[in-house]
């Protein structure tokens, strides 16, 4: 009775685990990073247009590749339950231009550098995957990133970049949260301070 | 003086920690987190007035290529504690490789200067220290804390830290010296940090620039990238649950 029980909740779990994975698109969602990251290196990088243009390439590519409305929730941690709905709106209006401006800013340092794809991991939440990078360093060991991607339909979104196992997502999150409480729990403090990050 | 400084450093980290041991969970985060903070204003200091300027000196005087050839030096220097710490991991063909890595490269690498061991003879370089070891064994990594002048640790990584620097060749070809010793490993391990903080130093400042709270960011990478060398095809520590309804 007991191993029936036990091979019915193994099955359940194995069925659950199934269910995340099934609905994802391994091959469309490396695809999808490979096409994001070659016209970034080749259209932006690559390519001999003024620092203008280059930049509202940028902020096109970058804001049409990523889900930064989901990241934003996500990085405002348990704050985002209490936020009032202009708090919310102003946070992630001020959180995609932050990192717009600052990955414009860094997206220069993978000039002459490119992307090696090494297969994708399934991930235990839902309609997502792991899309795995190395980059090529000029000394040492190449560096490994990582694309989180969510499925939705047809289209796919980065919600995360791992870069040698840290998770700038969780970051933002870790470090978000600490200013809030270390400020009142202010949200307001937060915006206000991300801002002045924005001149 | 320094031999002190070096026993303060780990001392007050010791002391720090025992403390914490003793007291009940919610006062020993507060606890720990105030002195953390604490520990993070003096290295910001003195990364700010000290490090930082040497680091840039530095940076002015080299080019990449003579700063690829001290980092080279530097890293060949440790070979050593990575033969030990193989060994004592039960690995002793990578305890072989890393001893006829520091051979190859001592001698045909000119002290170094050149990896002649990967290029010539394929011996990748395989790091690892007493901190790997201790992981191997079984040992948790404890609480994160800062440790004065280095950054970011826990208890394993700074017991992993003082064991590497007592393997490492400079302290004990030296160390039958007191005056000789003092001179050439304080000096190796000043121009080992220069080094290092000159080779993070851009990726630092950029950071910090768009941080609202560097030390937060900092722990959480520290703790993510430390989580992350456990990592196998069951287990990834990055694979966190990140759902659309997520509240907390």
């Amino acid at each position: 009775m007991k191993k029936s029980i036990l091979v019915a909740l193994f099955a359940a779990l194995c069925f659950n685990i199934n269910l995340a994975h099934a609905d994802i698109n391994a091959a469309g969602a490396e695809d999808f990073v490979k096409k994001m990251t070659d016209e970034g290196i080749e259209d932006i990088i690559n390519t001999n247009v003024s620092k203008a243009e280059k930049q509202s390439r940028f902020k096109k590519l970058f804001n049409d590749a990523l889900d930064l409305d989901f990241i934003g929730k996500y990085v405002l941690g348990r704050y985002w339950k209490t936020a009032t709905p202009e708090q919310r709106s102003d946070f992630i209006n001020t959180y995609r231009e932050l990192n717009t401006k600052v990955w414009s800013e860094r997206f220069d340092e993978f000039k002459g550098r490119s992307f090696q794809f090494k297969g994708t991991t399934p991930s235990n939440s839902s309609g997502q995957i792991f899309v795995n990078t190395i980059v090529p360093m000029e000394q040492g060991e190449p560096a490994t990133v990582v694309w989180r991607v969510k499925q939705d339909g047809d289209n796919f979104k980065i919600v995360d970049i791992i870069i040698e196992k840290v998770s700038l997502t969780m970051a933002n999150r870790n470090e978000y949260t600490a200013f809030i409480k270390n400020n009142g729990n202010s949200i307001d403090a937060l915006i206000a301070n991300l801002k002045t990050k924005l001149k | 003086m320094l031999n002190k400084l070096r026993l303060f450093t780990y001392l007050s980290a010791i002391t720090m920690l025992s403390a914490c041991a003793t007291s009940k969970t919610s006062d020993n985060d507060s606890t720990l987190e105030t002195y953390n903070r604490a520990v993070y204003n003096f290295n910001t200091q003195f990364n700010k007035y000290i490090l930082k300027p040497a680091a840039q000196g530095y940076r002015k005087i080299t080019n990449t290529y003579t700063r690829e050839r001290v980092n080279n030096a530097l890293a060949n220097i440790k070979e050593p504690i990575s033969a030990v710490n193989h060994l004592l991991q039960g690995e002793p063909v990578d305890s072989g490789k890393s001893i006829a890595r520091f051979a190859l490269n001592t001698t045909l690498g000119l002290a170094g200067t050149y990896d002649v061991a990967e290029n010539g003879w394929n011996l990748e370089k395989n790091k690892t220290g007493f901190d790997d070891t201790l992981a191997t064994w079984g040992v948790p990594d404890g609480p994160f804390f800062m440790l004065p002048f280095v950054g970011p640790s826990t208890p394993r990584a700074a017991t992993g830290l003082l064991a590497d620097s007592a393997v490492n060749p400079v302290y004990w070809t030296t160390i039958h010296d007191a005056n000789v010793h003092d001179k050439i490993y304080y000096s190796y391990v000043a121009v080992n940090g220069i080094a290092l903080y000159e080779s993070k130093m851009d990726i630092l400042d950029d950071l910090e620039r768009n941080s609202v709270d560097f030390y937060s960011t900092m722990k959480s990478a520290y703790l993510q990238n430390r989580k992350g060398k456990s990592d196998d095809s069951d287990s990834i520590s990055y694979d966190f649950e990140m759902e659309e309804d997520e509240e907390d």
